[in-house]
């Protein structure tokens, strides 16, 4: 048997792996082309009775189709390769259901009859009535295929879009392959989507054509010392010695250039950043942004599905691709779901983000927090800050260092573009509503900030109360300003207390009443609404400071610790064992106790299909006890699917 | 070839529904035409029986080729119906059709070849009545310039009866009896043409042809749906010297052009088809002409080449392959092909190359 075995390493649903059949090993992801370009991880062969015979390289993978019959040497080649395609015809992207259902069974009835049905690639056409190969592809599942061929003609319209959604809805263990024409640029894509293989014919296309491909368009070239400067290997060759064929110049250049996308996407995919290379890549045409967006908002479930809740330290959100990316979008998703204010605010200040993360560590917050506490003098607890920021939309203090919030970057010119307002708009009014009406806003905001809260506030039911007309909100007018409101503001409310000698109910707040406040946050977004109140109760012991580490204990006993680095919680088995009830974040394997350091998929019998990639998750035996926490690996989806690969590392076990 | 395919009923009748479909309604809203005169007819200078002299071409204007008329669809490359006529034709109207066209030769000094062609098969009963079949064939007959004489007609059609009614009322004419046999191969014939009659039964029709001393001329349709580049090369080459060995006189080399209301321009408009390139035709041409008997003629004429809806280049060459295609067709010289070359060969030959591999349509 043939299986694609997934090693650690996420970003998407991008992946590293490696395909595993009893006559070769692929590592993915790979480059495949013909036997005529040199330097393919894999070579396919289209059996045909003029080439079979001078084929020399091992062939990965052969491609019969259903009309030219068998040719003599084709059985042969089949039983010596890790992959096999099941025939189809061309064309079959635009015919009847009837027909490409016809034409799926005959790959259907090839795979059941062949040796090794693990090694039969199914070919998806790009139709567009989509839900007929659900059922056809998990027939294909319990026949044995575990790999597709997915077709791009590199036009980036319908019929590219239906390969990606298509590529969505296989098992998340078949190995996928690209074939067609896909252009260097659209390699990170395909990567970020989940493609294993990409096919690089287009390489000796444009070197037929006399072009020379680069990751950002292609150049006609009339001869090779007029052209634009290459460190290649093939172009420096060909630049010293006088003659060459210039054809196989350019098709050494071509390969080169996909190797070198294909190992930029690997190296971005390895530091959390494959997102912002597929999106600088928006900007090689108009067509690869459409193409984007369409797919963003064609599979946006899927993409999420697999992306990390944890990420590199350093997030640039460059343009409006960004918006909609997964680990932004799922932010302000989640914020909107799972985040509930505590109960004792009174004023919610509206704040402008800052350039540097976590805010409170930048100078304009530090001065902000300056001027809170000296206006409310040590009634800085009873005001929700929260931070107006693009494109998370709004950020509240107690969240600041999590992933996105802690690490994204943004260019900044303090004009908001319409859809950057739409966002943050949306996202401050479901974020106001969850405060009672009977609190007061007091917005620090100008410029773009000002104008998110105009297109808001009609949906505000608290009063507002504008601290700036115009201009910088860090200016000594504007902080002054600040610190007039919110002292008038606290003296109607009678905030300012002084914690000696007054005795109601405010005195009994700590002073530091936002590392509670952060850790229950925290609690709630991470492990849905509930957890915060379960795992730090009024009762919790806290100690440590924010930027470094919070312990939470409770009567003796450790249930968690707030990590300021990530701005994320970890359980003890006695923290999981107390939000075990909410049904949430747990992974069930066959077995009583674990060993070892990480469990592997092969044994989680269920998960939660809410686990990501990065989160911390509550490890159940066989009898549904709590036996353990960790840091899983992949997504629960992807535990259940496959039978390699490490499932959870594990932190804390029984 | 079919060792490959299992379910062979569920595909081809896949595809007679979607050449049906790709049909709909387009055959009840077919002209009217005015039953007395033929749908077209031309006339061009040609060698005939060594000699030169006149070719003219007639179509006449039926009710439409059987197969395409019934319930399987038609074949998928082919909108003749629509060249046809709603209104009813009598057998008179048809031999008036013939008078008329043939006023057009009428001062044209002799040899003469006349291709008589229907829009589906002239020997089918039904089509061209009987009567009309025999009237038209004694019209011919009285004409003493007529050295050549071309029909058409699908093969169940050339039975004995027909075919020596032929011969009887043409003793002394080189008659052919032109059928699409498109493909040599079932598969292909039968799935991707929906053509609905086996190799076998052409054979029998070239057979009961040659018995009565009737050439035969296979059209051989170059590049049918589904069919790669290098499969619709490799098909034609090999369909060409198929008929050759079944005893075909010529051979008809027919580069598929896209014709309305057939699954052939419905599958090109979805992006999912492409006429072949010149290139593919040329190539076919020179393959076949090494390896068939001199005696058989090999005839390429591409319908509409040099444009998208035709065989076609990348529009620089065009010009010069579709000239040496047709000059290779009247002296049958494999050298009218030398030094034809281009910047897009290449790029044929990677289509060539490559296409099977991804089965995405290459342009
Ligand atoms: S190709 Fe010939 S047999 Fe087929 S539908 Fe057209 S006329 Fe009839
Ligand atoms: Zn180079
Ligand atoms: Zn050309």
């Amino acid at each position: 048997m043939s299986r694609f075995e997934i090693e650690r390493g996420h970003d998407g649903p991008a992946r590293r792996g490696r395909w595993v059949s009893p006559v070769g090993i692929i590592e993915t992801p790979f480059l495949l082309g013909p036997p005529n370009i040199k330097d393919v991880d894999a070579v396919y062969i289209v059996p045909d009775h003029d080439i079979l015979t001078q084929v020399s390289q091992p062939t990965v993978l052969v491609m019969p189709t259903l009309l030219s019959g068998r040719s003599a040497g084709e059985d042969i080649l089949s039983e010596r390769s890790p992959l096999v395609a099941a025939p189809s015809v061309v064309g079959a992207s635009a015919v009847s259901s009837e027909m490409v259902t016809a034409l799926i069974r005959e790959q259907l009835h090839m795979a059941g009859d062949h040796d090794d049905p693990s090694r039969v690639v199914l070919r998806l056409p790009p139709i567009d009535d989509m839900a007929l190969l659900g059922p056809l592809v998990t027939e294909a599942h319990n026949i044995g295929v575990r790999a597709a061929l997915l077709q791009f003609d590199g036009m980036l319209g319908r019929r590219d879009l239906n390969s990606v959604i298509i590529r969505s809805m296989l098992p998340r263990n078949w190995l996928t392959i690209a074939v067609g024409s896909i252009e260097p640029c659209l390699v990170p894509l395909l990567s970020y989507i989940g493609i294993d293989g990409f096919d690089v014919s287009r390489a000796d296309e444009a070197a037929r054509r006399h072009e020379r491909l680069w990751q950002n368009g292609t150049e006609c070239v009339t001869s090779i010392h007029d052209a634009r400067f290459c460190a290649c290997t093939a172009c420096t060759m060909a630049t010293d010695s006088a003659e060459g064929d210039l054809e196989s110049v350019l098709r050494g250049h071509n390969i080169h250039i996909y190797r070198t996308v294909l190992s930029e996407a690997v190296h971005a995919r390895s530091r959390g950043l494959l997102r912002w290379l597929v999106e600088s890549m928006t900007h090689v045409s108009p067509g690869m942004a459409t193409f984007l967006r369409r797919v963003d908002r064609a599979v946006y479930p899927y993409i999420e599905e697999f992306t990390p809740t944890v990420g590199p330290s350093y997030l640039p959100l460059i343009g409006p691709e960004s918006y909609h990316a997964a680990a932004v979008a799922r932010f302000r998703q989640r914020l909107a779901e799972r985040y509930s204010p505590p109960e004792d605010k009174q004023i919610v200040l509206l704040l402008p983000c800052s350039a540097r993360k976590p805010y409170s560590e930048s100078r304009s917050h530090r001065r902000f927090i300056e001027t809170i506490e000296s206006a409310l003098q040590g009634a800085r607890s009873a005001v929700a800050e929260v931070v107006i920021t693009s494109p998370l939309g709004v950020v509240p203090r107690e969240l600041e260092r999590l992933y996105p919030a802690a690490q994204y970057d943004i260019p900044v010119t303090g004009d908001w573009d319409a859809e950057e307002i739409r966002i943050a708009a949306e996202a401050l009014r479901t974020h106001l509503s969850k405060f009672s009406s009977d609190v007061v806003v007091v917005a620090h905001t100008s410029g773009g900030y000002a104008d998110v809260l105009r297109a808001a506030q009609d949906d505000i039911d608290q009063s507002i109360i504008y601290t700036i007309q115009g201009g910088s909100a860090t200016s000594d007018e504007a902080l002054e300003s600040l610190r007039e409101t919110l002292s008038d503001v606290g003296g109607l409310l009678g905030l300012q207390v002084s914690y000696e000698g007054r005795s109601d109910r405010r005195r009994r707040r700590p002073r530091n009443a936002l590392v509670g406040e952060t850790l229950r946050a925290t609690a709630d977004f991470q492990f849905g609404p509930g957890a915060g109140s379960l795992l730090v109760p009024d009762s919790a012991r806290l100690r440590g400071r924010l930027y470094a580490t919070v312990t939470c204990t409770v009567e003796g006993q450790q249930l968690c610790s707030y990590v300021g680095s990530t701005g994320l919680l970890s359980l003890t088995l006695a923290g999981a064992r107390r939000i075990s009830s909410l049904g949430n974040y747990w992974v069930r394997f066959d077995g009583e106790t674990l060993r070892g350091g990480s469990l592997f998929a092969v044994a989680v019998t269920d998960a939660d299909p809410l686990i990501r990639p990065g989160d911390e998750v509550i490890v159940l035996n066989t009898d549904g006890e709590v036996v353990g926490v960790g840091r899983s690996e992949m997504s629960g989806r992807e535990m259940c699917e496959f039978d390699n690969g490490r499932a959870v590392s594990i932190r804390h076990k029984e | 070839m079919s060792d490959v395919i299992r379910d062979m009923d569920r595909l081809t009748e896949a595809v007679s529904k979607m050449s049906l479909e790709a049909r709909a309604d387009s055959i009840a809203s077919r002209r009217r035409r005015n039953p007395e005169i033929p749908a077209a007819a031309w006339t061009a200078r040609t060698v005939v029986q060594g000699n030169e002299g006149t070719a003219i071409a007639i179509v006449l204007s039926t009710i439409g080729c059987s197969h395409a008329r019934d319930e399987n669809g038609g074949c998928t490359m082919c909108s003749y119906l629509l060249d046809g006529t709603e209104a009813p034709v009598t057998a008179d109207d048809l031999v008036k059709q013939f008078r008329t066209a043939m006023m057009r030769v009428s001062d044209a000094d002799g040899p003469l070849s006349v291709k008589l062609y229907t829009s589906g098969s002239f020997l089918d009963p039904e089509e061209v009545p009987p009567q009309a079949r025999g009237e038209i064939l004694q019209l011919i007959s009285s004409d003493s310039r007529v050295q050549h004489v071309v029909i058409e007609s699908r093969p169940e059609f050339v039975i004995e009866d027909a075919v020596v009614e032929v011969r009887q009322a043409l003793p002394d004419v080189f008659v052919e009896i032109g059928m699409g046999l498109e493909s040599s191969n079932d598969v292909i014939r039968l799935l991707c043409l929906n053509k609905g009659f086996t190799r076998a039964e052409f054979i029998s029709a070239v057979e009961t042809a040659r018995r009565h001393g009737i050439g035969t001329r296979a059209y051989v349709l170059l590049k049918p749906p589904f069919l790669t580049e290098q499969e619709a090369l490799t098909d034609a080459v090999e369909t060409m010297q198929d008929a050759a060995e079944m005893g075909v006189t010529t051979v008809s080399v027919n580069p598929v052009n896209i014709q309305r209301h057939t699954l052939v321009s419905q599958l090109w408009s979805r992006g999912a088809y492409r006429p072949p390139w010149l290139w593919t035709v040329v190539e076919a041409l020179q393959r076949a002409r090494m390896f068939l008997p001199v005696g058989v003629r090999i005839e390429c004429d591409p319908v509409a080449g040099g444009t998208h809806r035709g065989a076609h280049n990348c529009g620089d060459c065009d010009g010069a392959a579709l000239d040496a295609i047709r000059r290779f067709s009247l002296t049958q010289d494999l050298r009218t092909f030398d030094g034809l070359d281009c910047h897009c060969r290449p790029r044929w030959h990677h289509v060539l190359e490559h296409e099977g591999a991804s089965l995405v349509v290459h342009y």
